[in-house]
């Protein structure tokens, strides 16, 4: 993709450690940029096995301008592609979900089968060689049930890296015995990066987020040390240590795992300590769905975090797990879609409630949409200029910010290495 | 027709050593060892094969006759309605049908001695292929036979399954086996029998209500209609009358299964043959496809695809690939049963679910299409 030269100037100035220029929240030049460059050519994070169990499933992906539809096949294998019909381009699969016997444009009837063969079509002659129009396969990538696509030629290959670090860790909670027991979609008014920056930082929540903060822990995510909370936080360090012992000794990683702006395929994980209860993000911390997860028998297992660049982060508890995509629609709106995950044979109305199950984090998300719009609707002020990340609390969002740069400059042919800004404090 | 013999069959070459299976290729020469007369237009022709052979089949299948009337030659299958319990024998049970070119043959020519040809067993409506603790047997008129065959052999097991038997006939003297089953229900104590006589007929001594089998009834007599396993034969208008009783009692129609008088969805293909199951006498002409958006009905024979008829009619339905393939021609259901040989242009669940293909179904019965 060409860009412009004040573009590159902009890239090329960008300061560690602050908010982005105006421009890179709200220009359609940046969005495009953002779609071909970073949604257009690494793993983007899109659904669960569950949404799909049986063959004939599909659901779609809105990325942009583009659909993926990402379809079961008849061997049970999970494949994507293109929502775009080889004849005169139709959309292909409609609504966010379905299920086909092969996928036919509702245009003229082109028919694929579950592997994207085009297996029958009228009027084309007897010449017409069908085997040059199979459907354009997007790579699809499988982390214990969770799905990610790719739509790059060449995927980055280091996910393979991050599959087998991140198994051990995802598959106790066996994704693939769940079922979807609540999905939500929330439209945020804002740039999709504003939705990332504020999911990796909790500077914002002890004021914003009155039901997650009932289980979560405010020094989880960084904290500035100071005498009056010195103890606590100690105390919670403790915490942490213990727990991760008794969690690894029932075999469940638990340490961290960090590579969040030093990979392509970028990603941390770690199972934190819970408040109260211990054993679930609840209005009471405690499980929400009676039937634990796959061969699990502990309630108080705490919440494993999983965090990608660019789009997605998930929690997995005993009871039930939540996970976040997050999928630009244009400049300054962005679709964030949840999934609630229970065990599959647990039972709506007697092992869980979906409302109860899903309060904490519905809320939640309503909270933070509001604040990404209200950055938007900040950042179109002519007084608005890049603002400082706290070095104690907003670590993360700096590191998503050098992640998104190495990666346009990477991919755009910038060649400008750059120092964390918080290496001393580190 | 060979000469009318009776041989002994009490021989030491049949009690000395265990017959062969029956085997309807080598052995496709049945000979009729006994004619009893059921009610009074109904007989039971038992049949044995001709050396010594044991009959092993499913009880609720059938066999095919293949019969010589005035020089031509005439298909039929019907039912067995023994059990395979009492493997040395067949029989088969059949109405005299008005004008039955088939039933009237038999029941005026089909004496002991007689041989005829036979082709089968086959059929996969059958209580073994579908165990279940407890069963509900539903049969009218001459559908009997089949239930009967797998009472007699749940009762000749000693298994003590819990069976509940209904049977709709015309009047009390209608009921087939009506002493069999009586009997039936003194050795057993699960085994439970109820009739349904349209009216009393002569029978003066008859205190059962009269009328129709319909949903209040069936739930009087099986209150646990819901956890049973329910095998259903009789006329068309029968079982279309049972399914819509079942459905309206929110019945899991997983557990319902039916035999068809005519068919063709057993595999065995006879194009040429009038195929007619237990005995009663509807030629297998033609079936009414009723399209309810469109407000028309069509005919459709049995070896026709529906969409082929339907276009054949002057209809314009949306097709494509007419083999099964792009789903275009996907169709809700309302009733009736088809055939359909599909290629991947529906899901199991869409089936489940009444909907079907029309270009690569084939009626079984008459059919409603909300299209
Ligand atoms: S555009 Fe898809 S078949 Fe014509
Ligand atoms: S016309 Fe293609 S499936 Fe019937
Ligand atoms: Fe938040």
């Amino acid at each position: 993709m060409q860009i412009s030269n004040e573009l590159r100037a902009m890239i090329g100035r960008r300061r560690p450690g602050y908010s982005l220029e105006a421009p890179f929240y709200r220009t359609k030049e940046v969005f495009d940029l953002d779609m071909d460059v970073i949604f257009g050519r690494h793993w983007i994070y899109v659904g669960v096995e569950p949404d799909i169990p049986e063959p004939g499933d599909y659901f779609t992906v809105p990325l942009g301008r583009t659909s993926i539809v990402v379809v079961r096949d008849d061997d049970m294998t999970v494949r994507a592609f293109h929502n775009v019909c080889r004849h005169r381009g139709a959309r292909l699969c409609d609504g966010e979900k379905g299920s086909v016997g092969n996928v036919v444009c509702p245009y003229h009837q082109w028919t694929y089968d579950l592997t994207g063969k085009l297996i029958h079509t009228e009027h084309m002659g007897d010449e017409f060689d069908r085997s040059q129009f199979s459907l354009k396969t997007v790579h699809v990538g499988n982390i214990a049930g969770l799905l990610f696509i790719c739509l790059a030629d060449e995927p980055p290959a280091d996910f393979e890296q991050m599959r087998q670090e991140m198994e051990p860790y995802i598959l106790p909670h066996r994704i693939s015995d769940c079922k979807i027991a609540y999905e939500e979609d929330l439209i945020e008014n804002g740039n999709w990066k504003f939705t990332m920056e504020n999911n990796r930082e909790c500077y914002h929540c002890k004021a914003n987020h009155p039901e997650l903060t009932v289980s979560l822990y405010e020094f989880g995510f960084g904290y500035q040390p100071s005498p009056e909370n010195a103890d606590e936080v100690q105390a919670f360090r403790e915490l942490i240590v213990r727990e991760h012992a008794r969690w690894e000794s029932c075999g469940l990683p638990s340490v961290e795992r960090e590579f969040l702006d030093s990979r392509v395929t970028a990603y941390r994980t770690e199972r934190l300590p819970l408040d109260k209860a211990g054993e679930s993000q609840t209005m009471n911390s405690k499980v929400a769905c009676q039937k634990l997860l796959g061969d699990l028998t502990q309630r108080n297992l705490g919440g494993l975090s999983f965090w990608t660049q660019p789009n997605s982060w998930h929690h997995f508890m005993s009871d039930h797990i939540v996970t976040f995509s997050v999928l630009p629609i244009d400049p300054e709106r962005t679709l964030l879609r949840t999934k609630w995950l229970v065990h599959k044979d647990a039972v709506e109305g007697r092992d869980y409630d979906p409302k109860q199950l899903s309060e904490v984090w519905h809320e939640t998300n309503k909270q933070d949409g509001a604040l990404v719009e209200r950055t938007q609707i900040g950042s179109q002020s002519a007084a608005y200029q890049p603002g400082p990340y706290s070095p104690y609390t907003e670590e993360l969002v700096e590191k998503f910010m050098s992640w998104y740069f190495k990666r346009l400059r990477a991919e755009t042919g910038h060649e400008t290495a750059t120092v964390s800004p918080f290496a001393a404090s580190a | 027709m060979s000469d009318v013999i009776r041989p002994s069959r009490l021989g030491p070459e049949l009690w000395d050593a265990t017959p062969g299976k029956w085997n309807a290729d080598e052995d496709d020469t049945l000979i009729c060892a006994h004619v009893r007369q059921e009610t009074h237009d109904v007989k039971s022709f038992l049949f044995r094969a001709q050396s010594p052979r044991l009959f092993r089949f499913r009880p609720g299948q059938f066999i095919t006759l293949e019969l010589e009337i005035d020089g031509a030659v005439i298909n039929r299958c019907y039912t067995i309605s023994s059990p395979p319990t009492r493997p040395d024998t067949l029989s088969i049970t059949v109405k005299r049908h008005p004008g039955g070119k088939v039933s009237n043959w038999l029941h005026d020519n089909m004496k002991p001695g007689l041989k005829i040809k036979a082709l089968g067993p086959s059929g996969d409506f059958s209580c073994t292929l579908h165990a279940g603790p407890r069963y509900l047997f539903l049969s009218g008129g001459s559908g009997v036979t089949p239930l009967m065959s797998m009472a007699r052999t749940l009762y000749e097991l000693g298994e003590d399954h819990d069976v509940v038997f209904v049977h709709s006939a015309r009047s009390p003297r209608d009921i087939i086996f009506r002493h069999e089953l009586a009997m039936m229900t003194y050795g057993t104590s699960n085994f439970r029998t109820a009739f349904v006589c349209e009216k009393i007929g002569e029978a003066r001594d008859w205190s059962a209500p009269t009328g129709y089998l319909s949903l209040p009834l069936l739930k009087s007599i099986v209150p646990d209609l819901a956890q049973r396993e329910i095998f259903c034969c009789g006329p068309e208008a029968y079982m279309a009358n049972v399914r819509a009783m079942l459905r309206d009692a929110g019945f899991d129609m997983a557990h319902y299964h039916e035999e068809s008088f005519s068919f063709e969805r057993q595999g065995v293909r006879q194009p040429e043959a009038e195929t007619v199951l237990v005995g009663d006498e509807t030629p297998a002409a033609s079936f009414k496809i009723e399209f309810t958006r469109s407000g028309r009905t069509i005919d459709c024979r049995p070896d026709q695809f529906i969409l082929d008829a339907a276009r054949a009619a002057g209809m314009r339905l949306p097709f494509s690939c007419s083999k099964g393939v792009c789903g275009t021609c996907k169709s809700k259901k309302l009733s009736g049963q088809v055939a359909m040989t599909h290629g991947g242009g529906i899901r199991q669940r869409e089936i489940d679910a009444g909907m079907i293909l029309i270009c690569c179904s084939k009626p079984l019965e008459n059919v409603t299409i909300e299209k």
